[in-house]
């Protein structure tokens, strides 16, 4: 074995040589000793619906006391040709019925089965392995992909917005497949990622963008290259209890998806779906018209020029003429002075050129899949194709998948299986948000709307630093493809009754590549007389696990055990290439450019972890479950290379107790507390404990090195204690089942960028300072209305969380000035100049004088508000009469403030002039002694408009939307069996119906930048669509 | 049996995890690894050179904060940064303020490890020549970044050895403006004696030291060493001389010509803002600033600006926008950046001159100012008083240097500022210390800030 010490890689080796053996070992025993069969029975039996009476597929029967197990087949049989005679006791299961053990003396029998509905026995997929709900001592919220497929987006993550207590998920921008922010009980990092963990079929995927061309914002999501078509089940794992398995990267939680399998003994089952349907913008920004805008910029030379005047007499000087013509004046009226005359307010045009931008998109989607098994095998085969258009023109978002999953058992010991989920991502894409350069929205909506989109001959109007919008329109040239592959290989062997050995091999594979072209009509392209980029980046990230699971059951007492161990590896890779200079804009590729320059990067990190868990339960009463694990990065020095994190989780089911097993009222009553620690390390460089020298800082084409960091050879594990406490009240025979938590996490050893003082040549260091905590409480309320013919039931969830940075050694400025992180305070508060009020008298703005000197400057921002909710939650109630399904679905968010930058750029007082378009609530304008506003008069001197941010343009980002609404109809069996068909339903949906708001932009669900640090902060996005479509599943 | 093989594997694992979690960078190196050789001290010297050129400092940063704050420019675009500068309503969160503080103490650090380790590097192939270019290069980077510091902030904390760990080089109070100057002094002599005596214009020469050298004394008044320092550059003049007309230095891509004595190279690869900033969106920029209409008056009158009017253009109708067009190269951002030019030396002689009472007939203040008036297309100056040459000195630089580093700081230099550009309070003369840095280091924050701020 020394041999594989000296291989190029000695640890996946011996991961093999593991595999190898304990799979070798069962399979070798069960070779020698295994004498001919002993036949003493045989069992026929069908299994049906007690209510129903119809047959049940897929019930898994066991017989008691040994490890023989099938499955029913399509028509509910199922046979046991066994060494047992009869009578003996059976053990069925299947997911939605209850668990029934039954003596059987004699063959054929049926048995009958009884529907659940209670959720308490719902298998909840939980860390390595499953557990039924009621078991459950962690704080786990599971979202079925049926319940939310009906809203048309591009990425599943934005269908769980609103879907479970604890989740918050916000849309930055109405572009599909771009970036998103999501937390689980809050922020807990600032430097480090706040994602959470991602887990699809035991596959850990990259969440991070690899996008290397700017859309000047947010990037793109890789999370859209799975299609919500494909996913069977979300689980959101939330305290220490759940997540500490998953060790140092679950800090920020863990979103475990299950993606759909063939189930054994069923029949090939084809589904079909698809939806048509349109996207729209709800709403757009007002602009003011040309003669308005006009009229403005007018009075803000009048009082500016007045102004100057005072001033002078004041000072007894000459004053300034800056201000002394009026830039909207007759077209004769002193043709040579300065500013030039543009013509009388009246005479002015307006060009609308948002609604040029924006358009209605259209929304496809497909998806076919068959699906089914036999007592050995289990297959799922889909494929689906998904196209959606921006509402924001040029935005176009694509996606092709095929998916396959297959679970084979080898004998009765052993299985094997794999997963895969195989997609191309084609976009194509535009710069959104910030910078003015080939900026769609920036021109749309920034231009002035007096200027006219054309000169007079015929050439486009360029203004303000913007490109023109109609060359944009027909001129962008921007796409990425998106190449991946999530991939699990699993091997399991039963090697008694009661232990399991699991090994598993994983890929994500990611190929990205962009291309961006910039011709002679864009203002990139002039600059640089065009600008073609293209960059690949390939990311691989490989996971080998094993796990021992045992579990055994004696008398009252269960125990489980599990251990294991993970290894896993990424490697980046990024080619870049550049060229400018072309010949003409009819050669796009960098080959034809004149000058290229080209980078290549390339990064990696080895991760090593031990885990194990420890279940104990006696008698579904009482549940306790230990869980530690182990993990080494490559990623910290030698010192601090590995965490540990612990967890511990107890649960009392009182319902079981005597004293309540008689009170009929309540249903179930679960007490659970769990403490843990959880760890972060996602989202820092891969070598950010080294004091390192980088390339690139090249002179005169001559390479140059420069410092690139400084050391910190003691940077360790970012990590967070989390203390839960939940309840799960069940009452009317589950007809109302609540379910309640209260949490406490604190993040101690901040990953943070420490600022150090520009004088030492570094700027920061990553370093482990700071302390932050979140605490909150969330509430999930489901009730069964009606139960009859007419079906109703209702889901309500709210959660609230308390984020405070307790230690931060000095205040962190975010990657957008208006932000900042300060000790004592939460993340995302905007730090502003604070507007109290207008002065009726003089129409001056009167800021907050914080340090009380009678000036304002710098040291008088202050903070104002906070970008993070008070609260969030969703609004779900399902109806359904006959074949009629109904669905609506609100989400709210209160409480939280926005900064929108839209509006301090559109409402600049008259001081940008030609340089920017204005909006109607600049008219609000002081004009006159006595008015009351909050908009102070327009003059280029004093405060009024030079301050930059004031908390004028803070608003209320709360809302109340209608996200979803959607009915259905199920057409009668009997109809469609005529057409062979299974079951067909139609539906209609629409998202985004109603938003009820106080903001001034269109949505405040938005944000300007990817960055961890920014939230709330309106720039050049597009706000989030409102959708209509049509749509069917059909299975056959 | 299969219980011990399983532990073995175990035990494997473990021992061969070590090597498994160590990763090396491939795109980085050890810092202890950064300058050992010929080869990487001449990559640090490149890199020295990148950061003296970086954007945030010479690349358009610097230049900016001096001529938006010279009152010839005006804001035409949607920054508040520029706006805040252009108006003399700097704050001390002034986004531009920030990023050339930070990138001039970069640039310092970097020349701190350069003069730190190169000495100390023992390679044949990095022969003595070598070895004092690189440290004499160094020296005078350090000398002219503390010397941008001292103008453009007051005295600063002297930071002359590199930071090797995030502990080193704190707490270290401001050093008063006299000391930050003989830093400066220092430096420049050290350089003096170890750059070549070759001819650059992109890297560091004996004539470059003695280029700062003269500006160097003039902003000390030290007359006569002004004088002769720019003397010993003038007369090079095989070398160094104004080229005809003002537009030879910098139009249809000229670069490196008699004119410049250092300026910074940019490629494709390494570019600068500036003509992202001057530039109107038809010709690829942002006009985020544009010459003001007295600006745009003194360069189109031919008694005043001359030939100089070629650094102005006007956009087409209906626009008609003036813009400064100094930078204006294709692909973008490859303009040089001018940090001295003869012209200047010219300037720094003729009231040096002037100031030694040389006033005017041969080689004397009006000698030198002419010299430059005539490549402008001007004819010679009237005055001939001390008060009346130095007047005409300061709106000659006005017309000569409009878009560069200068009339901001002599206006301040001469105390003049206030009067001419009719601040209201002579705090302004000095940027504010950044609001970061007051945040994370007490010899910068309270009273040690700049006051007024």
């Amino acid at each position: 074995m020394e041999i594989f010490l000296h291989k190029k890689k000695p640890f996946l080796l011996a991961s093999l040589f593991l595999l190898l053996v304990v799979l070798a070992v069962p399979l070798k025993i069960l070779a020698q000793v295994e004498p001919p069969p002993l036949i003493n029975s045989k069992l026929v039996g069908t299994v049906i619906d007690s209510l129903t009476k119809q047959p049940l597929p897929g019930v898994v029967v066991r017989i008691k006391g040994v490890t023989h197990v099938v499955s029913t087949d399509g028509d509910g049989k199922f046979t046991f040709v066994t060494g047992q005679k009869l009578p003996y006791t059976l053990i069925l299961s299947s997911i939605g019925f209850e668990n029934k053990e039954i003596v059987v003396s004699t063959s054929p029998t049926i048995i009958r089965l009884k529907e659940v509905n209670s959720q308490l026995n719902d298998v909840v997929v939980v860390g390595y392995g499953t557990q039924t709900r009621k078991s459950l001592t962690g704080s786990v919220s599971t979202i079925a992909a049926d319940e939310v497929r009906a809203k048309p987006t591009a990425t599943f993550a934005e269908q769980l917005q609103g879907k479970a207590p604890g989740l918050q998920v916000s849309t930055s921008t109405g572009v599909p497949g771009d970036g998103m922010f999501i937390r689980i009980r809050g922020t807990t990092s600032i430097n480090a990622s706040n994602d959470p963990l991602y887990v699809i079929d035991g596959v850990y995927v990259n969440s991070g963008s690899l996008q290397r061309i700017t859309t000047q914002g947010q990037a793109n999501n890789p999370l859209s290259d799975i299609s919500p078509d494909d996913i069977e089940s979300v689980t959101v794992l939330k305290d220490a209890d759940a997540t500490a398995i998953y060790g140092a990267r679950a800090a920020n939680g863990v979103i475990v998806i299950t993606t759909k399998r063939g189930k054994y003994n069923t029949a090939p089952k084809v589904s079909l779906s698809a939806y048509v349907g349109v996207a729209k913008a709800p709403k757009l920004w007002d602009l003011v018209t040309g003669p308005q805008h006009a009229e403005l910029i007018n009075e803000f030379y009048r009082n500016s020029n007045a102004d100057a005047i005072a001033i002078a007499s004041a000072n007894g000087t000459t004053p300034a003429t800056t201000y002394r013509f009026l830039p909207f004046r007759a077209l004769t009226d002193n043709p040579t002075a300065s500013p030039a005359p543009r013509g009388l307010p009246q005479d002015q045009n307006t060009y609308d050129r948002l609604n040029k931008a924006f358009r209605t998109g259209l929304l496809q989607n497909y998806d076919i899949s068959v699906s089914g098994g036999n007592d050995k095998t289990t297959y799922y085969i889909g494929g689906g194709l998904n196209k959606q258009e921006a509402t924001l023109k040029t935005n176009d978002f694509r996606r092709g998948s095929f998916k396959v999953n297959i679970d084979q058992k080898i004998n009765d010991y052993v299985k094997i299986g794999t997963s895969n989920i195989l997609t191309q991502t084609y976009r194509t894409n535009a710069r959104v948000g910030d910078g003015p350069q080939g900026g769609i929205l920036q021109s749309a909506l920034h231009t002035p709307t007096y200027l006219p989109e054309f000169n007079a001959d015929g050439t486009p109007g360029k203004w303000a630093g913007f490109d023109n919008l109609d060359v944009l329109l027909n001129n962008t040239n921007m796409n990425s493809t998106s190449n991946r592959l999530i991939s699990n290989l699993y091997g399991e062997v039963n090697m008694t009754k009661d232990l399991t050995f699991k090994t598993s091999w994983s890929v994500d594979y990611n190929q990205y590549n962009e291309f961006q072209y910039w011709n002679s009509l864009t203002n990139l392209g002039i600059a640089n007389k065009n600008l073609g980029t293209s960059s690949v980046s390939n990311n691989t990230i490989w996971t080998n696990e094993q796990t021992l699971n045992y579990n055994h059951v004696t008398g009252k007492h269960t125990f489980g055990a599990l251990i294991g161990n993970s290894l896993q590896g990424s490697i980046t890779n990024q080619t870049l290439a550049q060229g400018t200079n072309f010949p003409n804009d009819s050669f796009q590729q960098i080959a034809s450019a004149a000058n290229t320059t080209s980078s290549a990067s390339e990064s990696k990190y080895n991760l090593s972890s031990f885990f194990a868990r420890l279940n104990y339960n006696y008698g579904g009463k009482y549940y306790a479950v230990f869980s530690i694990r182990a993990d080494g990065s490559s990623r910290f020095g030698a010192n601090h290379q590995w965490g540990y994190f612990p967890s511990a989780g107890l649960a009392w089911r009182i319902k079981q107790e005597n004293f309540l097993k008689d009170v009929v009222v309540i249903s179930d009553l679960k007490l659970r507390g769990s403490i843990g620690v959880t760890g972060n390390q996602n989202g820092i460089n891969d070598f950010a404990s080294r004091g390192l020298w980088g390339a690139g800082a090249n002179y005169q084409n001559n390479p140059g090195t420069v410092p690139s960091q400084l050391a910190n050879p003691d940077l360790k594990w970012e990590s967070t204690r989390q203390a839960n406490i939940g309840l799960d009240l069940s009452l009317f025979k589950d007809r109302l089942t609540l379910s309640g938590d209260v949490y406490n996490k604190y993040t101690s050893n901040l990953l943070l960028n420490l600022p150090l003082a520009s004088s030492k040549g570094f700027s920061s260091i990553l370093t482990n300072a700071g302390e932050m905590s979140n605490k909150g409480l969330e509430l999930n309320i489901s009730s069964v209305n009606l139960d009859g013919a007419f079906k109703w039931s209702t889901n309500f969830n709210i959660s609230r969380n308390i984020n405070k940075i307790e230690k931060l050694p000095t205040p962190v400025v975010a990657a957008y000035a208006a932000e900042r992180m300060v000790q004592g305070l939460s993340m995302y508060t905007f730090y502003v100049y604070n507007q109290l009020y207008v002065d009726p008298q003089t129409g001056n703005a009167v800021y907050e004088d914080a340090d009380h000197n009678g000036i304002i400057n710098s040291n008088d921002i202050v903070p104002v508000g906070n970008a993070l909710p008070k609260f969030n939650g969703g609004l779900t109630n399902n109806l359904s009469y006959k074949g009629f399904d109904l669905l609506v679905f609100f989400n709210f968010v209160y409480g939280n403030k926005v900064y929108n930058n839209n509006n301090y750029f559109l409402e600049g007082g008259g001081t940008r002039d030609a340089n920017r378009a204005m909006d109607i609530y600049q008219l609000d304008r002081w004009q006159k002694t006595g008015d009351i506003t909050n908009m102070p008069r327009l003059t280029a001197y004093g405060q009024n408009y030079t301050l930059s941010p004031t908390s004028r343009n803070i608003e209320d980002g709360s809302f109340l939307r209608l996200s979803n609404v959607t009915l259905g109809y199920n057409l009668p069996k009997d109809f469609i069996k005529k057409a062979r068909m299974n079951s067909v339903r139609i539906y209609a949906s629409g998202s985004n119906l109603w938003l009820w708001t106080k903001y001034k932009g269109p949505d405040p669900e938005i944000n300007v930048s990817s960055s961890a640090t920014v939230l709330g902060y309106d720039l050049g996005t597009p706000p989030v669509p409102r959708t209509f479509q049509i749509g069917a599943n059909i299975t056959f | 049996m299969k219980k011990v093989t399983y532990i073995f594997a175990v035990i494997l694992l473990f021992t061969s995890c070590k090597k498994f979690l160590e990763v090396q960078p491939q795109l980085q190196v050890d810092q202890d690894q950064a300058i050992i050789n010929a080869g990487t001290a001449a990559t640090a010297a490149n890199g020295l050179f990148n950061l003296l050129a970086a954007n945030s400092y010479y690349g358009s940063n610097f230049p900016a904060l001096s001529y938006l704050s010279a009152g010839d420019i005006q804001w035409s675009g949607s920054q508040s940064d520029p706006n805040e500068i252009t108006k003399h309503l700097t704050s001390a969160t002034n986004g531009y303020v920030q990023s050339a503080w930070t990138a001039i103490y970069k640039t310092i650090s970097q020349a701190n490890y350069i003069i730190d380790k190169v000495p100390t590097v023992s390679d044949p192939l990095l022969t003595t020549t070598l070895k004092n270019q690189y440290l004499g290069e160094a020296y005078f980077v350090r000398a002219l970044a503390y010397f941008d510091l001292a103008r453009g902030w007051g005295g600063v904390q002297l930071i002359l050895k590199p930071t090797n760990t995030a502990s080193d080089n704190s707490d270290i109070p401001r050093s008063s403006l006299a000391d930050t100057y003989a830093q400066v002094l220092k430096d420049l002599n050290a350089a003096e004696t170890l750059v070549p005596a070759t001819v650059s214009r992109n890297r560091v020469t004996l004539k470059t030291v003695q280029a700062l050298k003269a500006r160097f004394y003039l902003y000390q008044k030290n007359w006569a060493l002004a004088e002769q320092f720019a003397t010993s550059v003038i007369n090079d003049n095989a070398n160094y001389s104004l080229v005809a007309p003002y537009s030879a230095f910098f139009a249809n891509n000229a670069v490196t010509t008699n004119e410049s004595v250092f300026e910074l190279a940019y490629t494709t690869s390494n570019t600068n803002g500036h003509s992202n900033w001057w530039l109107p969106p038809a010709l690829g920029g942002r006009r985020e600033w544009s010459p003001n209409d007295a600006l745009v008056a003194l360069l189109n009158n031919p008694a005043i600006g001359g030939n100089r009017n070629t650094l102005i253009a006007q956009t087409a109708p209906p626009g008609n926008l003036w813009y400064g067009k100094l930078y204006y190269r294709n692909p973008l951002g490859t303009d040089p950046a001018y940090v001295i030019r003869i012209a200047e030396l010219y300037l720094i002689r003729s009231e040096a001159r002037a100031q030694q009472n040389n006033l005017i007939g041969a080689n004397s203040a009006q000698t030198d100012l002419n010299a430059v008036r005539s490549r402008a297309g001007l004819g010679t100056t009237t005055a001939a008083t001390l008060s009346e040459i130095l007047l005409a000195l300061e709106k000659e630089r006005q017309v000569e240097f409009p878009f560069e580093a200068d009339r901001w700081f002599n206006l301040v230099r001469t105390d003049r500022a206030q009067t001419v550009l009719a601040l209201p309070d002579k705090h302004l003369y000095l940027f504010p210390i950044p609001y970061n840095e007051t945040l994370v280091d007490r010899q910068l924050a309270g009273a040690n800030r700049n006051p007024g701020y």
